[in-house]
């Protein structure tokens, strides 16, 4: 009974569950091919390095669950990494101390998720052209603060937050788990995650009995924008540099793997085990084809068709529990 | 082959020379481990109505839908002119004559009468391949003309009311050359007025030979216009028989399997002080200038034709919607920029009249939706106490009675009727001063009935205020101490329970003196 709506029928849970063990079994594969491609991919080092590069994509994944929930959809988080990232770097470039200009841009991550999320409840436009509309904004805006520059003479400390180790374990995997632990009980053992649930499988039953919808929707949007902050926190120190066209590209990690991890996109279902599963799987199959020497244009085919095969799998799944 | 000799008790007597149109023999359907039809025999013949009754979940529907091409019988046989078949899909049962009109009607609302008749259907071409448009009115106006009704068939469907709309879902049946018209709740969102009209339709069919499966609630309507009832009852074929031979107490026995000694209950209590009061309460385009009191115990009807803006009211009052104008005084307090929350901290509740779009989230557990306007008093930091959900999840259901699946289930699993009792569960829970109820039993079998009425008596004698939103003029008339009646956004009629009547409410809600709505139902016809 951990996640809110698939719970409870005893055989709804099994498939549930199945699902999950089937996500489970595509990443063994994955890891076991990857292995035979490329001796180094399964050593400890390889994973745990792999973890570094899918932290980012992670904790934007747990924004996006809780917003494909509730039937949305955040099409300008990439966009929204690169605001993050040339609001630090050229504040800081300014003469803003670092400290004050890593808090800047974490407010303007945030600022960004309100900004989607007042055009989503108060003017109740569809978010899919909503957050279209920003994707070209903020990275329009990025591009014209940055001049197409990029900044990269951050002070040494600065690396803590995107290359630190305790032992063999990168920082940012510790975060990242703690991340998923809050968000994790949040979804599955709150009241707010119980209005999440509702309102995607029933907005106005939800209006109805008194759920706050609107006000539910802007703090999902708003929370996705603030893990953006964090995130591009964590990737500007992981490579040095702070420019317009970070994130690029970024939305279709996140987007695939929660549909991966089994959230609809028709809202009410998705888990955020799931979506840990369908981060790992994107990361080691990303680090993998790396590995192999497959070029990033096919990873891109390689990834558009993964995203196809994650819908049909919904579908499936749907119907199966139907 | 069709015979009248159908049943433990059939009796073709008054139909020997009648040709049957379909059969049913022994079909059975399950779904998962539960068999919701079981070995049912029932069939149809020629100009005749064969009302088909029972409880919510006692498989009526389902065993319409073996016939109607939706669900293939698991055992059993369909036969349609003497004839075994084995439809597809509803397409195929209509190419062979059999038109479902289901409760929820399947028509597009942004298409005109005339398009929603040739949806999937051959549509006649001009010389030029191009849509034949003039032929396509024509035949339209023609379908809906042999049923005595002239409507504009340019207008789009969704400009129509829910009457007209049930008649062009039957134009479109007609259209397709159907013998055989399934009628699934005609009724259920119909005022009387327009269910005249319908009833009219009926008998025209009957006459030019087409047969009606009339699926209702409504007895008095079953008694009124079929020649044939069959009962179902937990899946089962309980008894067939000529309506003539049949009572209505003997039907009611019949379905609910057991006595039932009163279908209203309705005990007097002492009203107190006002709960809830409007004053020129004003919403552009859907209501004005409504001055309403409800005090503590007291159960207020508003009555009215649909569309007369009594949800839209009561919906004004529970914060969905802003008023543009008037005040909303919750005891003597006035209230300003109402909203959901904010209503149901000051104690008022509404309850919605659809109960699967509004009422009730279907795919969580029956807990789940009895608590969800309750998580704030359940909670401890947020976080969700689910003893403390589980305790009142299982109150409310016992309280209701609420029965046919676990806590754990998904709502979905319950019966329309049970379904109800949760949403009601769901506003009792909160334990509101105000209830506002929107057609509470609108789709409800009579055993839930009769325990939702005895429910809205108790809450009154608790002291509760109560707005009761119906348009069945006897529910009404026998559940309020006070009637209001709506007429066009306005309030068009105040009555006491002693001096309300039928006449005098239907006059007041048409907007004719008291005597004449007979004389206007002959006129619209």
């Amino acid at each position: 009974m951990s996640q809110y709506t698939e719970t409870s029928r005893g055989f709804l849970s099994r498939i549930k569950f199945s699902r999950e063990l089937v996500l489970l079994g595509v990443l063994i594969v994955i890891v076991i091919a990857m292995s035979l491609l490329s001796p180094v991919f399964l050593t400890l080092g390889n994973l745990l390095n792999t973890s570094r590069y899918f932290v980012e994509i992670g904790l934007i994944s747990l924004g996006m669950t809780l917003i494909i929930i509730t039937a949305g959809i955040d099409l300008s988080v990439g966009s929204n990494m690169a605001l993050v990232s040339v609001v630090v770097g050229f504040s800081f470039l300014g003469g803003v101390p670092l400290p004050l200009a890593i808090v800047l841009g974490v407010v303007a991550g945030l600022a960004a998720g309100v900004f989607n999320g007042l055009f989503v409840t108060m003017l109740d436009l569809h978010p899919l052209v909503v957050t279209l509309g920003t994707f070209a904004m903020f990275r329009g805006l990025a591009y014209g603060f940055s001049d197409a520059d990029a900044v990269s003479s951050f002070p040494a400390w600065f690396a803590y937050f995107g290359q630190a180790y305790f032992g063999p374990i990168p920082g940012q995997l510790i975060v990242f788990v703690i991340a998923v632990a809050v968000v994790w009980l949040i979804l599955s053992r709150t009241r707010f995650g119980r209005y999440v649930y509702a309102i995607g499988h029933n907005e106005e039953a939800a209006r109805f009995s008194g759920v706050p919808v609107e006000r539910v929707k802007l703090a999902i949007y708003a929370g996705t924008g603030l893990l953006v902050g964090l995130a591009s926190v964590i990737y500007i120190s992981r490579v040095s540099t702070a420019r317009g066209d970070a994130g690029l590209g970024l939305e279709l990690d996140v987007i695939a793997a929660v549909v991966l991890g089994g959230a609809s996109i028709y809202g009410g279902k998705g888990t955020i085990a799931g979506t840990v599963l369908g981060v790992l799987i994107i990361a080691t199959l990303r680090n993998g084809l790396l590995l192999a020497g497959v070029p990033s244009t096919w990873q891109l085919f390689l990834l558009g068709v993964l995203l196809l095969v994650a819908v049909f799998l919904n579908e499936f799944f749907r119907k199966e529990e139907g | 082959m069709a015979s009248a000799d159908n049943g433990m008790n059939g009796d073709g007597s008054t139909s020997v020379e009648r040709v049957g149109i379909f059969a049913l023999s022994g079909a059975t359907k399950r779904f998962g481990g539960v068999v919701a039809v079981d070995g049912v025999d029932f069939d149809l013949l020629e100009g005749e109505v064969h009302a088909l009754v029972g409880e919510n979940g006692a498989g009526k529907s389902t065993l319409m839908k073996m016939v109607g091409g939706v669900h293939a019988p698991d055992e059993g046989s369909v036969e349609v002119g003497g004839e075994a078949v084995s439809f597809a899909s509803p397409g195929e049962a209509e190419g062979a004559g059999i038109a479902m009109i289901p409760q929820e009607l399947d028509l597009f609302p942004e298409l005109t009468i005339a398009e929603n008749l040739f949806v999937g259907r051959k549509r006649p071409r001009t010389r030029w391949g191009g849509m034949d448009w003039k032929t396509m009115k024509e035949e339209a106006r023609r379908s809906l003309g042999s049923m005595g009704v002239s409507l504009d068939v340019g207008a789009t469907v969704k400009q129509l009311s829910t009457a007209n709309r049930q008649i062009v879902a039957i134009a479109r049946a007609l259209l397709g050359d159907a013998k055989a018209v399934i009628m699934d709740e005609p009724t259920a969102s119909l005022t009387e007025r327009e269910a005249e009209k319908l009833f009219e339709v009926i008998a025209d069919l009957t006459a030019s030979g087409v047969g009606v499966v009339y699926i209702s609630h409504r007895l008095e309507e079953v008694f009124r216009i079929s020649d044939r009832i069959t009962v179902m009852r937990d899946g089962r074929h309980i008894k067939t028989a000529p309506t003539s031979d049949l009572d209505s107490d003997e039907l009611v026995r019949l379905m609910v399997g057991r006595e039932l000694k009163e279908l209203f209950s309705r005990s007097r209590h002492e009203t107190g002080d006002i709960a809830l009061e409007t004053r020129g309460l004003t919403r552009e385009g859907e209501f004005e200038d409504v001055d309403l009191t409800v005090r503590r115990g007291e159960v207020v009807g508003l009555a009215g034709l649909i569309g007369a803006g009594r949800t839209e009211l009561a919906q004004t009052l529970f914060g969905l919607h802003k008023a543009d104008a008037g005040e909303i005084r919750i005891d003597g307090e006035a209230v300003k920029s109402l909203s959901p929350q904010k209503a149901m901290e000051k104690g008022i509740f509404y309850v919605p009249e659809e109960r699967k779009s509004q009422g009730l989230i279907s795919p969580f557990p029956i807990s789940a939706n009895i608590t969800l306007s309750i998580l704030d008093r359940i909670c401890r930091m947020g976080f969700v106490k689910r003893g403390r959900e589980r305790e009142t999840a299982e109150r409310f259901a016992a309280s209701l009675s609420i029965r046919g699946a676990g806590m754990d289930d998904p709502v979905s699993r319950l019966s329309g009727g049970n379904q109800q009792k949760v949403v009601l569960a769901k506003s009792l829970a909160r334990e509101p001063s105000v209830l506002l109820l929107d057609e509470p039993t609108r789709g409800v079998d009579v055993g839930a009935k009769s325990e939702i009425y005895r429910l809205i008596d108790d809450l009154a004698g608790e002291g509760k205020a109560v707005l009761l939103i119906s348009s069945e003029l006897e529910e009404i008339l026998s559940m309020s101490d006070r009637i209001v009646v709506m007429r066009e956004g306005k309030v068009s009629g105040e009555f006491e329970r002693s001096e309300a009547d039928q006449e005098k409410i239907m006059a007041a809600a048409t907007g004719t003196k008291a005597g004449q709505t007979a004389e206007v139902r002959e006129e619209r016809t």
